[in-house]
């Protein structure tokens, strides 16, 4: 075998370094977008997990409650427990600290007690600086910044509390890494944030030998209060990130799928033009199973190559793009995350493999050919050149299989059934071309025009050769379709909500954050006062806070509000149910459907104020904001159930005329005259927000645009590789049409007519599958990964510039050919011993 | 036309290195005349030129009274269509045509496909009933039988013939010859045969031998 690959498959190699270097290239870019992405989603995670660990610490487990804690005095009875080795209080509080340069700082502030904590949450013990009082500790003025929240804030932090702001005094560091974090005493924490009384979790380490589950028994706890397992947050980091991550592997997958169809185009057409060598050889006795094995192994070798390539070049991708893009590339899942980049041998391996794996399988229709070609007739030159074809039913079971599975449920929350659906659609819809161009030809009489008949008839009987060039059409094509629809419908979905949801001109806040959004608030008063202000005719209020409905899953988010008429004020999907007599009416968003089981009808047990209480779904609205689920109940009962009268977010309606500076300037006084600094108020209008949505919206597919025009180039390349290779291998056809009487030029029209018309017969296949494959990515996909749905929109203007960029290539392509292959000489080729 | 082929003083060079010079040829109207030559001075080269396919270094080359070296690449390939006709060695048949289709191409070329002429020549090289197959079902016997119906559908006056029975065996190589030298004669064509084979100049009225310097009467070897 190594002599032959260095006898046969080199000098091809060498006499065609472009055309291999191209199908080299392919795979290795495959590759590297696969790698690369494995390697930042696995450093992002890793460092996530690590920050994530370090700031929970290394207890046996957390005592929890909901968000806004349980009563301090479960503390001693804690504590006091004979099995209990170290209880150690903790206060956590999300707010907003000003840098020098009085921009917002998200800063995550951690309340411990210094005298307990170390043993358990060595990461987040406070270190003295040099000079500071040895008492810093236990001062209630007090901070510690770990390293990013040092980077930006200085000596005296200013952050946001219930009641304004505080100053405070930096008085060292903590080693914990990750986003902006910081350490106080417990007591001040308690102080500043309005936590007098309360703490957010216990962390236990029992006695050496002592059961959890006994302990648990005997310490009663109250209702609410849960015991959790320390890495129960980096894990549910995971499991919601994991979809995201799914999908993005999926899509750098996709890339080494073209990868692999362009191998497929190059050792086809490489095939189908040493024929006569192969022919030979199998006269001399080189057996079909002989000549499978070396086309197979000129495939591995051209796997094998780009796919070291391919590792190195995504290495190189992924330690950029952590860089340049955070470690979840946009997507929002590991905020505060620089991760540094972990290279992992075993994943190195897999997706190295996973190349050679690709370009094998891209070589193996050409190898069967070369296994299944008529020695005899090949020499004569008459070979049917359908030698390796499928049989004709794979393409239509293909199509059958991939529309079943397109109807399965996810697996894990993962749609893989759905990515296996897309993968059965394309395939089958490429295997289907040479039986459905069959089909078109079928009905048409050989025609009497002397250059369509010879275009005609070649199509009809040597289809299988511009079957690997119209696939590539079609391969390329089709996914351009599949990804320009569905971001596309989901742009759209986003805009036509962003409409629903944003009714009002302008919205006020004192910090954008949900997690801040207990700190982080509104005077009670203000709604009310707004309202009376000069040009604004109405003002709504809204709660935003969070409920822990499973300990696997993150918080629900739970927004309290006026919905006088729900149709009109939440973008509903579906019938609204009654309310029965007696009973609290909510709405709840399609993730809720998906992961709670909250249909419209049912009831759901909402832990409010330390109570249970049960709520009845009356609808379902779409929501793109919070993936995790959410869920809109009344102000009126939300304030009546839990006292809580805090507002988050006011939305302002103008009057006509109106002007908006004055308006907010008004309202910064307000704020100041009820006890809130004016100054720390955020506006912002409502095409801002609508803007800015749809800026995020771009970023989080910067990645796939990006995927979707490497997947392009890469068939546009193997069409031009394809039609090159054919129109070559045409030359002695040519040379006899010179020898008839065709003129250059009549040559040229019939190559040229022929790239033209399959190209369109390949651009329609393409758009027809995309359409296809988008109805799964929109109907199926997005559903199951993300728990939103949206509404199919068709780009036909985009879809048509694609379809016709891709004729405009591929009848150029075939025309540049042909000059090239017609050229003076074409009529030598005839020669025998040329 | 009355086919009549002048060839004078004709020379061919690939660059610094000559092939043939000086050469001159006259084939009357329904002549059948065979050129030899050792392998590699050029006979099939000497062809082309006479088709008009390759260029020429010297001489001019006139079939019935065109001096087809002068023509534009376009009007030397309408020429052939209407008035030359040739047979391979290689047969060259397109493996996607039908046996009629591939017969019937010169005629389609020329616009006026003519199904009845196609099958009357398919009748009289002996493959009547097999108009429909595809190349790939026939033997190497057929298949340059098939290419001599196709240089013989329109009627052309000239025939050009390399090297026609260069892959086929003795037996079906004589029938292949009694069968182009019967036609040929049939249609009143002229014939220029290259071959290596004495056996196939054999038919000829007049064999010729190429040199690198010229072309003289006679077989190669004799005086």
């Amino acid at each position: 075998m190594i002599s032959l690959l260095r006898q046969l498959s080199w000098p091809e190699l060498r006499h065609h370094p472009w055309r291999h270097g191209a199908a080299l290239l392919a795979v290795m870019l495959g590759v590297a977008l696969a790698f690369s992405v494995q390697l930042i989603n696995q450093s992002a995670l890793s460092e996530f997990s690590s920050a994530v660990r370090a700031v929970n610490g290394v207890p046996d487990f957390e005592l929890r409650a909901q968000r806004d804690g349980f009563d301090e005095a479960l503390y001693a009875r804690v504590a006091a427990h004979p099995q209990v080795a170290i209880a150690s209080p903790v206060i956590e509080v999300e707010t907003f600290a000003f840098d020098t340069r009085g921009e917002r700082v998200a800063l995550k502030i951690v309340g411990l007690d210094a005298l307990v904590a170390g043993p358990l949450s060595p990461a987040l013990m406070p270190r003295p600086a040099e000079g500071a009082d040895r008492y810093a500790l236990l001062a209630p003025d007090a901070i510690f910044l770990n390293a990013s929240a040092q980077q930006r804030l200085g000596d005296r932090v200013q952050v946001q509390t219930p009641s304004g702001s505080a100053t405070l005094r930096t008085q060292g560091s903590i080693a914990a890494q990750g986003a902006a974090l910081a350490v106080m005493d417990i007591a001040g924490v308690q102080t500043r944030f309005g936590w007098t009384g309360r703490l957010s979790r216990i962390d236990v380490r029992l006695h050496a030998g002592a059961g959890r589950a006994q302990v648990l028994r005997e310490l009663e706890l109250p209702a609410g209060v849960r015991a959790a397992a320390p890495d129960e947050a980096a894990q549910r980091v995971s499991n919601v990130s994991r979809a995201y991550r799914v999908n993005l592997t999926v899509l750098a997958l996709v890339a080494l799928f073209t990868g692999a169809f362009l191998v497929f185009s190059i050792l086809s057409l490489s095939v189908a033009k040493r024929q006569p060598q192969l022919a030979l050889l199998g006269v001399l006795g080189l057996s079909g199973r002989e000549r499978l094995a070396l086309v197979v192994a000129e495939s591995a070798l051209l796997g094998l190559a780009g796919s070291v390539l391919g590792l190195l070049l995504g290495t190189a991708l992924a330690a950029l793009a952590l860089r340049l893009l955070a470690g979840d590339l946009g997507g929002g899942y590991f905020p505060g995350v620089a991760p540094q980049l972990q290279f992992d041998a075993v994943s190195a391996l897999v997706y190295g493999a996973l190349g050679v794996v690709a370009a094998v399988i891209g070589g193996w229709m050409p190898a069967r050919a070369a296994q299944q070609l008529a020695p005899a007739q090949a020499l004569k030159g008459l070979s049917a050149g359908n030698a390796g074809a499928l049989p004709a039913w794979v393409g239509p079971l293909l199509l059958v299989v991939g529309v079943l599975l397109a109807l399965a449920p996810p697996i894990a929350e993962i749609p893989l059934a759905a990515y296996v659906s897309v993968a059965c659609l394309m395939l089958g819809g490429i295997a289907c071309v040479p039986s459905a161009v069959g089909a078109l030809l079928a009905g048409i009489a050989p025609p009497s025009n002397a250059l369509a008949l010879l275009a005609v008839e070649r199509a009809r009987h040597q289809r299988h050769t511009a079957t690997i060039a119209v696939a590539g059409v079609v391969a390329s094509l089709s996914l351009a379709v599949a990804l320009t629809v569905m971001v596309a419908s989901f742009r759209d979905s986003v805009t036509q909500w962003l409409d629903t949801v944003l009714p009002a001109d302008l919205y006020v806040r004192a910090g954008s954050s949900l997690t801040a959004g207990d700190v982080v608030t509104l005077p009670a008063e203000m709604p009310a006062r707004a309202e009376r202000l000069p040009g604004v005719q109405r003002a709504s209020a809204q709660r935003v806070t969070s409920v822990q409905l499973d300990p696997a899953r993150p918080a629900v988010v739970l927004i309290a509000r006026a919905i006088d008429d729900p149709a009109k004020s939440l973008p509903l999907i579906g019938e609204l149910v009654p309310l029965p007599a007696g009973a609290l009416g909510v709405f709840v968003s399609e993730a809720m459907v998906s992961l709670y089981g909250a249909a419209p009808g049912t009831t759901l047990t909402l832990p409010l104020s330390g109570r249970n209480t049960s709520v009845f779904v009356r609808g379902v609205w779409r929501d793109y904001a919070r993936q995790h689920g959410a869920i809109a109940m009344p102000d009126t009962d939300y304030r009546r159930l839990t006292g809580d009268t805090r507002v988050n977010d006011l939305a302002i309606s103008l009057q006509p005329g109106a002007n908006p500076s004055t308006v907010q300037h008004d309202l910064r006084a307000l704020a100041t005259e009820l006890g809130l600094d004016g100054a720390l108020l955020e506006f912002a209008s409502v095409s801002e927000i609508r803007a800015t949505s749809l800026r995020i919206f771009d970023r989080s597919f910067a990645v796939t645009y990006w995927l979707q025009a490497v997947a392009i180039a890469i068939g546009l390349f193997g069409i031009a590789a394809s039609f090159s290779a054919q129109v070559l291998a045409r030359r002695k056809e040519f040379g006899l049409l010179a020898h008839l009487g065709l003129t250059r030029a009549q040559v040229l029209r019939v190559v040229a007519a022929e790239g033209a018309v399959w190209t369109a017969a390949g651009a329609l296949l393409g758009l027809l599958l995309g359409l296809a494959v988008s109805v799964v990515l929109v109907k199926v996909v997005n559903p199951q990964s993300f728990h939103w749905t949206m509404d199919l929109l068709l780009p036909w203007t985009r879809l048509a510039a694609l379809c016709a960029a891709v004729m405009v290539a591929g009848t150029l392509t075939a025309w540049l050919a042909a000059r090239s292959a017609a050229g003076r000489q074409m009529a030598l080729a005839v020669k025998e011993d040329w | 036309m009355n086919g009549h082929l002048l060839v004078e003083g004709l020379a061919k060079r690939y660059g610094e290195a000559a092939v043939f010079s000086d050469v001159d040829l006259t084939v009357a109207r329904g002549e059948f005349v065979a050129i030899l030559g050792e392998s590699g001075v050029g006979k099939s080269t000497l062809l082309n030129c006479i088709a008009g396919l390759d260029d020429v270094a010297a001489g001019r080359v006139r079939i019935d009274g065109t001096d087809i070296t002068t023509l534009p690449e376009p009007r030397q390939a309408l020429f052939r269509r209407e008035h030359l006709g040739f047979v391979f060695q290689a047969f060259h048949v397109l493996p996607h045509l039908s046996v009629a289709h591939n017969v019937g191409l010169p005629l389609l070329l020329q616009g006026r496909p003519d199904a009845t002429r196609v099958q009357a020549v398919l009748a009289a090289v002996g493959l009547a009933d097999l108009g429909q197959r595809l190349p790939q079902t026939l033997s190497g016997g057929q298949l340059q039988r098939v290419a001599i119906a196709r240089a013989l559908v329109h009627r052309p006056q000239l025939i050009l013939a390399d090297e026609p029975t260069g892959n086929l065996d003795p037996g079906t190589a004589e029938r292949v010859m009694d069968l182009l030298s019967a036609q040929v004669r049939a249609e009143g064509a002229a014939c220029v045969l290259v071959t290596h084979s004495r056996a196939a100049a054999a038919r000829a009225d007049r064999v010729l031998t190429l040199t690198a310097t010229g072309m003289r009467d006679g077989l190669p070897g004799t005086a």
